[in-house]
């Protein structure tokens, strides 16, 4: 087990440069998911500590000893592939055996280690197949055991759940937060789903065209989004994002977006006329009688009941806005309602930077 | 925890080379690239500069252009390669669509007709020869017998002997750009043929707007490599008629090699000079394909 | 409706007929020729009257002044023909593998160059070849004829390996790279064995290719025992009074190997080679 530093990371590809400084510290036995949209870079930066691609500036560094000239082979790392990489003339004993068997290790360790991973798996009828004889959740199931078997330093995991069917994703979800929670190796997951990040992670780094956008538990970056990108890129359904420009009167505060309608917020954000972003989760809206004190007027345009809960798709001014109700609702399409805005839960972000203007105490 | 020791360097050790970790696996990529590097530059580099040396005389290509078997060369290379290859090009799109049938007969007969670019020329070539020899070749037998007349002399007439050359040409290489047509047609999905049969097409509209545009490109590909190999095909003239009569059915690459047996080596690489005009467009245009 | 179904398979028959003889007529009258007395031969007859194995015995026993080296020259034939399919296979996959897998620098360049020896056409380098042999010192030693077909074979094998190897995975390369492989081990325990299929048609499209040469070969060997079997009959053209019913059991006999390894390995070979000749 081991800790992981970057500091001051950079990538080029030829004069384009897609990560741009980057810098921080993944702890000994933690589980960092790194997360972002397609191109953003999370991947560079983990096959910069897997070894697979060049570091052109920066430190990179696995228990304080610097990587960056070190070949993947001697980084004692281990990596699940999105492809999973089996190797695909090989039985699945031989695919986790591979990187033991290149190391010279004594067969007798390689059998008994093999083993072990194929039992925490449960891969042990399966040992003697190929991996074009197995399912997509048994093939993922080798690479991680192929992973297990070296026992390194930090396990690296690529997009490892994305050729998976939704319900299987679910099930490998949690097999994988139960190997960590056994392991306890360090672990650099990335992946571009945002649930597979807050249900798996201990902390999160969400990236968005080579920097880091912000970095914090799941619940740190799930109620305190430093900026509109993290807002609206953590949560599902995504926060509702209405633009307007901020008003105070007195003690009160609100947003009044296009349309006319206003928003109202805790006082003591941001000044008078600045242009801004107010968001608000979906759960943190209700729905109330139209022309309710506070409330937004809004028409519903799309009921979806999930069973659990329901999903509530409205218009309000010119802004569509998603809410969601637990338990059943009589409301239809086309019914006028208030929507109830819980001030506390408000997030109020600059127009033109996109950063938060004050965080919304609870 | 590991039990696999690992070399450890000293975390305040200052970096290496920066290109380290690369470079182990590039200086492999180039030791094993040496090998065939080490081929083109002895064996295809060095004797195409000596050649073109060899050849750096102006009197040379005086005396080429003044031989008058070099024109009638050029000639037969040109009608080889505009005639005869569109010839076997068609014929092979026009087979390839016949093969692409499923009916059993026809993949055995697709087997059979494999034969020709299977085994080696020099046997099957000798055969046609024989075969064409005006007295006692097995045509001209037959011909004599059907109708009582005597055959023409096949290998004895130049436009005779260079046509039966082009059909010893097709003969032989047939075979191969069909299955390369075939594998075109087959990519092209079946979907697009329901769709043109729902809507009334015949036949020859199937073709014209399907398969065509389909295999345009690839036909266009095969033509041009064809010609730049027909350029090189030695075998299919000099095993057949030698060149001969009185040197009338050579190509160029005949040529070349016939002043190599004479000793005129000089001669022998002018007249591939002479052929480089020719031949450099195609392979620009053939590198600028596949290179993509 | 059947009758239309009746029709369209008369007119298939139509095309098929003409094809079948076109394609075999040729070969037939080689098997003709190697089944007949020489009065049979010259006789333009369609089945030989006394058809006899005669031609077969005088080859095999070596008993006519053609063919007084028969054995060796087959021998020469299989020698050299294994040399090139070996050490072509050999330089080519070791080629790929670095401009594939390894990307080498500077792979593309060499990549175009041998696509660019794949165009020159053959007859062309021959002459230069035959010139710089004779520098060298080979002209007349079987290594002159190798290393003339491993300079031929090798532009459309690297050609076909390259293209082969870019369908593979890349990952696999890197899950090997972290589970520790050094580049050879990269090559010999996941390369070479998921390759397999492309290797056995390139080692025989090399092979084949050399076998069957005719112009190179009677070019850089002149020597009655050094010389394959495609120039010592092509020697049956310089007499006029040539046994040609000799001449066709020895070309059966020639031909026979290549036609029989390309029919054993067609599935490899027609995938294989077609694929990778022509990229539209």
């Amino acid at each position: 087990m081991a800790s992981v530093a970057f500091q001051n990371v950079e990538k080029n590809f030829g004069s384009t440069k897609v990560i741009h400084g980057i810098t921080f510290e993944i702890q000994d036995g933690e589980f960092l998911v790194l997360v972002g949209p397609s191109g953003c870079g999370k991947s560079t930066l983990l096959r910069m500590l897997a070894g697979l691609e060049e570091i052109s500036g920066g430190v990179v560094s696995i228990d304080g000893r610097k990587v960056n000239d070190v070949d993947s082979k001697d980084r004692d790392i281990a990596m699940v592939f999105q492809s999973y990489a089996l190797y695909p003339h090989m039985t699945v004993r031989d695919n986790m055996g591979f990187s033991l068997k290149l190391r010279k290790a004594d067969a007798r360790i390689t059998t008994e280690r093999v083993a072990r991973a194929a039992k925490i798996l449960n891969l042990e009828p399966y040992l003697d197949r190929f991996p074009r004889e197995l399912s997509g959740g048994q093939r993922q199931r080798v690479a991680m055991g192929r992973a297990i078997v070296r026992d390194p330093k930090v396990f690296l995991f690529d997009e490892p759940l994305s050729n998976l069917d939704a319900k299987l994703r679910v099930a490998m979800r949690a097999e994988i937060k139960a190997l960590h929670q056994r392991l306890k190796t360090t672990t650099v997951y990335v992946t571009h789903d945002q649930i597979e990040a807050m249900t798996m992670a201990d902390r999160i780094v969400v990236m968005h065209d080579g920097v880091i956008e912000q970095i914090g538990t799941p619940l740190e970056l799930y109620d305190h989004p430093d900026n509109l990108f993290v807002a609206q890129f953590i949560g599902s359904p995504a926060m509702n994002i209405v633009n307007g420009t901020l008003h105070r009167h007195g003690g009160t505060a609100y947003v009044e977006a296009a349309g006319g309608t206003r928003w109202p917020l805790e006082s003591g954000v941001g000044h008078d006329g600045q242009q801004v972003a107010f968001g608000i989760r979906p759960e943190h809206l209700a729905v109330t009688d139209v022309g309710t004190v506070g409330a937004v007027p809004a028409q519903i345009t799309v009921v979806e009941p999930t069973g659990a809960e329901t999903e509530l798709l409205v218009q309000a001014g010119e802004a569509p806005i998603v809410l969601v109700t637990h338990g059943r609702t009589s409301v239809r399409p086309g019914d006028a309602i208030g929507l109830a805005v819980d001030p506390a839960m408000v997030h109020v972000f600059d127009q033109a930077s996109g950063d938060r203007l004050v965080p919304v105490m609870q | 925890m590991s039990t696999i020791a690992l070399p450890q360097a000293g975390s305040a050790l200052p970096s290496g080379p920066a290109r380290k970790v690369i470079s182990t696996w590039q200086r492999w990529g180039l030791v094993l690239l040496a090998p065939y590097i080490v081929v083109f530059l002895v064996f295809v580099i060095y004797p195409v500069f000596y050649g073109l040396w060899l050849a750096r005389h102006p009197q040379s290509y005086v005396n080429l252009v003044n031989d008058p078997i070099f024109f009638g060369s050029v000639v037969n290379t040109l009608i080889f390669l505009i005639v005869g290859i569109n010839l076997k090009m068609m014929v092979a799109l026009f087979l390839s669509g016949f093969f692409v049938r499923t009916q059993p007969w026809i993949r055995w007969l697709s087997v059979l007709f494999i034969l020709p670019w299977a085994v080696p020329s020099i046997p099957t070539i000798l055969s046609i020869r024989f075969m064409l020899n005006p007295e006692w070749g097995i045509v001209n037998q037959t011909i004599f017998r059907l109708t009582g007349a005597d055959g023409p002399n096949w290998l004895n007439d130049r436009w005779i002997a260079l046509s039966m050359a082009m059909l010893v040409h097709i003969w032989k290489s047939l075979p191969f750009w069909t299955m390369i047509l075939i594998a075109g047609r087959l990519s092209i999905p079946a979907e697009h043929y329901e769709a043109a049969s729902v809507d009334g097409a015949s036949a020859w509209q199937k073709f014209r707007f399907i398969t065509w545009p389909s295999v345009r490109g690839l036909y266009l590909t095969s033509l041009i490599l064809s010609m730049i190999w027909t350029l090189g095909d030695f075998n299919s003239v000099y095993l057949l008629t030698g060149g001969g009569p009185a040197d009338l059915t050579h190509v160029l690459a005949t040529l070349g090699i016939r002043y190599l047996r004479l000793d005129q080596v000089d001669l022998s690489m002018a007249t591939i000079v002479c052929a480089l005009p020719l031949v450099l467009p195609l392979v620009y245009f053939m590198m600028k394909r596949l290179s993509k | 409706m059947n009758a239309r179904k009746a029709l369209r398979e008369a007119r298939l028959i139509l095309i098929g007929i003409p094809v079948a003889l076109w394609t075999l007529v040729p070969i037939y009258h080689m098997f003709l020729f190697a089944l007949s007395s020489k009065d049979d031969a010259f006789s333009g007859q369609l089945w030989p009257s006394h058809p006899t194995l005669n031609n077969f015995a005088i080859v095999f026993e070596e008993k006519h002044y053609f063919l007084n080296h028969f054995w060796r020259q087959l021998g020469n034939s299989l020698v050299i023909a294994i040399a090139v399919g070996v050490i072509t296979l050999a330089i080519a996959t070791f080629a790929a593998f670095a401009i594939s897998r390894l990307k080498v620098r500077g792979g593309r360049l060499v990549m175009n160059c041998a696509l660019f020896t794949y165009f020159i056409p053959a007859a062309f380098l021959a002459v230069p070849m035959y010139k710089a042999m004779g520098v060298y010192g080979l002209l007349n030693t079987q290594w002159a004829l190798i290393l003339a077909m491993i300079t031929l074979a090798s532009p459309y094998a690297i050609w076909v390996l390259k293209q082969a190897s870019d369908k593979l995975p890349y990952e696999l390369d890197e899950a090997a790279r972290i589970d520790g492989a050094s580049p050879l081990q990269l090559f010999r325990l996941v390369y070479v064995p998921l390759m397999v299929p492309s290797l056995v048609a390139i080692g025989t499209y090399a092979l084949l290719l050399a076998w069957n040469e005719y112009l190179y070969a009677f070019l850089l060997l002149s020597n009655d025992k050094d010389i394959t079997l495609a120039v010592a009959l092509g020697h049956f053209l310089s007499a006029d009074d040539s046994p040609w019913e000799v001449l066709m059991a020895t070309g059966l006999i020639y031909a026979l190997p290549p036609a029989a390894i390309y029919y054993v390995f067609r599935r490899y070979m027609v995938s294989g080679l077609t694929a990778g000749a022509v990229k539209s």
